[in-house]
């Protein structure tokens, strides 16, 4: 445990991750499909020789670069800035194991960008065919991209065969047990969004019924193909899901009302794209597109979602905890100490408790000592344990998940229990990684926080029923 | 912080000579458009409201040039950020924790810039009836916010090596022993002159491109404008140099400590370390002599673009030298000590997708000789 960390009131700081990842996926599957929608769509119209078509397609080239070169782009490193802040050890690892292939998606994403520039800069100036050329170069860099991206998203899922030493490799982590599911889907997803924007964009940039309805036409059998795709990848994501991410899902109220949620809207989407753009084009207003797309972000935003959230109590399962430590460490950490194991918990200690540190050739804390220490003291040892250990996906008094509500009117020693059982008690949770004496700690903090139990409630705890 | 055993540290997936040359490589190609938008810019907007007829328009060719140029910097600037994480992450990681909004800050602070840089250069494009006072406050505020970037990475990448320093800020900057995230390095005496040597070197890199672009992009601007161009190269690369000798004295004589001068002042190192110091007059004493001789062509001018990116180069290679002296004090065995399991499967992909790419875009490059010219706004 080399790693502070940080504390994010409210929200946490992981939750940071999910809001940069879910606004940025949500522009770089347009970046991947808009690519694939810009390419044939472009070579169609020079193809038909069709001019108001093809000024049509420039200016939503426009609108693309402008989205998805800076919006994108940016949004993207945003996910490495916000992974390094609130998972630095899952990073590490996924870095570490990883890095070629991220070099390698770096190269991809280089030929995406000088593509997209030329492809607009150079519109009307190349000949047809090399322009088109550039498109496709663009749309294929943009899918390679998403592909090698996923196979590293994927594994912090289910690693599969990389969790044997004996078949760890670079390889055996990229093709993964979550990675053919998941490309799928997100091909599907990169697909589907697109149609989508292209109609909310198309709805407001175009006046002319012919142009209006070829749009509605063309973008409609990709947007049914994606909604197709999600689907297959999706069940295929399910099927290959960690036994612990299935029971999740069957567990968590959240995921239940999330799941059945995704399904709805991608039922409604498909519906509508079926009843819409396909059957009626003329249907296609600005109303319809906008509902139509926001429908279709809701359910991407809820899928993101759901995916994140499975893989409790992992960052990278079986290999990086939620609270940054790997499991082999827990045994050990249970042993010597929560605190003693991490550099900052432990420097944290020396210098405000030096009375618990035992002096020798190399300073270590003495466990014992923890207990004698005056309760508000203790309270305060035990908001360090809960910040290094529960602070990740838990927030304290207020906000996300928080602790607080959740122990509501327990005792301490219920507290105790729940701390010493975390993951007998709930399988995502992590497994409590501190000596016996910190986990009173902890629960004497959580009792600290903790409102109490609600007045009024029939029957009173610990008397009988009125009848 | 305890020191840390570089043993126990996981396994390097490629030599650390591979790693490094990487992270310098990128961060060398980073500063080209990076120096662009971080000196160039603000002169070009301040010429733009302020400059003479040649200055304004020297300033609309750098702003029409600039989405670019800014995409290429971000683009390029993952090299280095990703290599930085292999090798670094035990120093990386905690100075960003400790600064943490701050750092995420350089996000949210360069989606408004980028799209600034945007709003201004549609501004140029439409005449001047497009260039509104909203289009022009948006190429100012962007000027100021990529400095501001400027300031925010040069506290994130000074406490990476600021290791002794950690302790204290995180003690202040903490709530329960947890980094609140709101530190910045200020107290670091390697700070200040660090921040403004990069404007030194980019006042150099935007002397070196105007010069270039003068005579072979400008295909279009008359003779008043190249040779306008050309003296405002001259005085901007020797402003440049200058300004880089002074805070790189400040820097070096001023801020090191025994450890780091003992090493880049022994042996071989101190030549690399002269010629750090040396090397940015180099561009500068080039375009003199060449506009000294009248012999300032197309050929000769690429040669002093060529010396720039020497600069940068040599300036690159310096800072990781100096990196990893400082950061012995966290991981004293040095961080070329870590073991290294090398990757060679996913090595070799990479490599070749490398080289495949760097076809692919030498082949799109080359299509653009088969483009009618643009017509003229």
């Amino acid at each position: 445990m080399h790693y502070p960390w940080w504390y994010v009131p409210d929200l946490t700081a992981p939750m940071l991750i999910a809001l940069v990842s879910v606004v940025h996926v949500l522009v770089s599957h347009y970046a991947v499909g808009g690519g694939l929608f810009l390419a044939a769509e472009t070579a169609l119209a020079y193809r038909t020789q069709d001019r108001e078509y093809l000024g049509y397609l420039k200016g939503h080239a426009k609108f693309f670069m402008l989205v998805t070169v800076a919006f994108g782009a940016i949004t993207g490193v945003g996910i490495w800035w916000t992974i390094g802040l609130a998972s630095p050890l899952a990073t590490e690892v996924l870095i570490r194991t990883f890095v070629f292939g991220w070099a390698t998606e770096y190269v991809f994403f280089v030929l995406e960008i000088a593509a997209a520039f030329l492809f607009y800069y150079y519109w009307g100036r190349l000949p047809e065919k090399i322009h088109v050329a550039i498109g496709w170069i663009y749309a294929a860099a943009a899918w390679i991209s998403l592909v090698l991206i996923t196979g590293i998203t994927a594994f912090m899922l289910h690693p599969g065969a990389w969790l044997d030493p004996g078949t760890r490799s670079f390889w055996t982590g990229f093709f993964n047990p979550q990675f053919l599911p998941q490309t799928v889907a997100r091909t599907g997803g990169a697909l589907l969004l697109t149609s989508l924007y292209v109609y909310l964009h198309a709805s407001l940039a175009i006046q002319d019924k012919r142009l209006h309805d070829l749009i509605a036409k063309r973008s409609a059998g990709p947007a049914l193909l994606g909604a197709v795709l999600i689907t297959v990848g999706g069940l295929g994501w399910y099927v290959f899901l960690p036994e612990s991410a299935k029971a999740s899902l069957d567990s968590a109220a959240v995921l239940n009302v999330l799941a059945v949620l995704i399904f709805a809207l991608t039922a409604v989407v498909f519906v509508l794209l079926y009843v819409g753009p396909y059957r009626n084009p003329g249907w296609l207003s600005p109303g319809f597109a906008a509902a139509l797309t926001l429908f279709g972000i809701a359910a991407f935003s809820t899928g993101e979602f759901i995916r994140e959230a499975v893989r409790k109590p992992y960052v990278l399962y079986n290999v990086v905890l939620s609270n940054q430590i790997y499991p082999d460490q827990v045994a050990k950490l249970r042993v010597d100490g929560y605190l003693e194991g991490g550099s900052w918990t432990k420097a944290y200690v020396a210098k405000h408790y030096p009375q618990v540190m035992n002096t020798g050739t190399v300073a270590t804390i003495d466990e014992k000592k923890l207990l004698d220490l005056p309760h508000e003291d203790k309270v305060r040892l035990g908001a360090v344990l809960f910040q290094h250990h529960c602070n990740d996906c838990h927030a304290i008094k207020r906000g996300y998940s928080a602790v607080g509500p959740l122990v509501r009117g327990r005792t301490e020693e219920m507290n105790l229990w729940t701390v010493e059982h975390l993951d007998r008690a709930h399988f995502f949770m992590p497994p409590w990684a501190g000596t016996p004496e910190e986990a009173r700690l902890l629960a004497a903090y959580m009792t600290s926080i903790a409102p109490p139990r609600p007045q009024g409630m029939i029957p009173e705890t610990g008397s009988p029923s009125p009848r | 912080m305890p020191p840390i055993d570089a043993n126990s540290l996981p396994a390097l997936p490629a030599p650390f000579w591979f790693v490094e040359f990487f992270k310098v490589l990128g961060f060398t190609l980073h500063m080209i458009p990076m120096n662009l938008w971080y000196a160039g810019l603000i002169l070009a907007v301040v010429l733009g409201a302020f400059g003479c007829e040649q200055g304004r328009r020297w300033g609309s060719r750098l702003m029409l040039q600039m989405p670019i140029l800014v995409a290429a910097g971000i683009n390029f600037g993952i090299v280095p950020l990703l290599f930085l994480q292999v090798a670094y992450a035990k120093a990386f990681y905690p100075a960003t924790i400790l600064m943490a909004w701050f750092w995420i800050a350089v996000i949210g602070l360069l989606i408004p810039a980028y799209y600034g840089v945007y709003v201004y250069s549609f501004g140029l494009r439409g005449g001047p009836e497009a260039m509104t006072p909203l289009k022009r406050a948006a190429g100012w505020g962007s000027a100021v916010l990529f400095v501001g970037i400027g300031f925010l990475f040069v506290n994130g990448l000074s406490l990476t090596t600021n290791v002794g320093a950690w302790a204290e800020i995180w003690e202040r900057h903490s709530v329960d022993g947890a980094a609140t995230g709101t530190a910045l390095n200020l107290a670091d005496p390697t700070f200040w002159p660090r921040w403004l040597l990069m404007f030194g070197l980019a006042l150099g890199t935007t002397a070196a491109w105007t010069a270039f672009d003068a005579l072979w992009l400008a295909g279009r601007e008359g003779e008043d404008y190249r040779r306008w161009a050309l003296r405002f190269a001259l005085t901007a690369a020797i402003a440049g140099a200058a300004w880089t000798t002074v805070v790189g004295a400040w820097y070096v004589f001023g801020t090191w400590d025994a450890a780091v001068r003992e090493a880049m002042f022994a042996g071989p190192v101190s030549l690399l370390t002269w010629l750090t110091g040396a090397i940015p007059w180099l561009p500068a004493v080039l375009l003199v002599w060449l506009a000294w001789t009248k012999q300032l062509t197309r050929t000769t001018v690429a040669f002093v673009a060529g010396a720039q990116l020497a600069s940068l180069a040599v300036n690159a290679i310096s800072r990781q030298v100096v990196q990893n002296v400082e950061l012995r004090r966290l991981i004293p065995a040095g961080v070329s000590a870590q073991k290294v399991v090398p990757d060679w499967g996913p090595m070799a992909l990479f490599l070749i997708v490398f080289v495949v790419g760097v076809g692919v875009l030498a082949w799109m490059f080359a299509q653009l000789t088969k483009a009618t010219p643009e017509a003229s706004s």
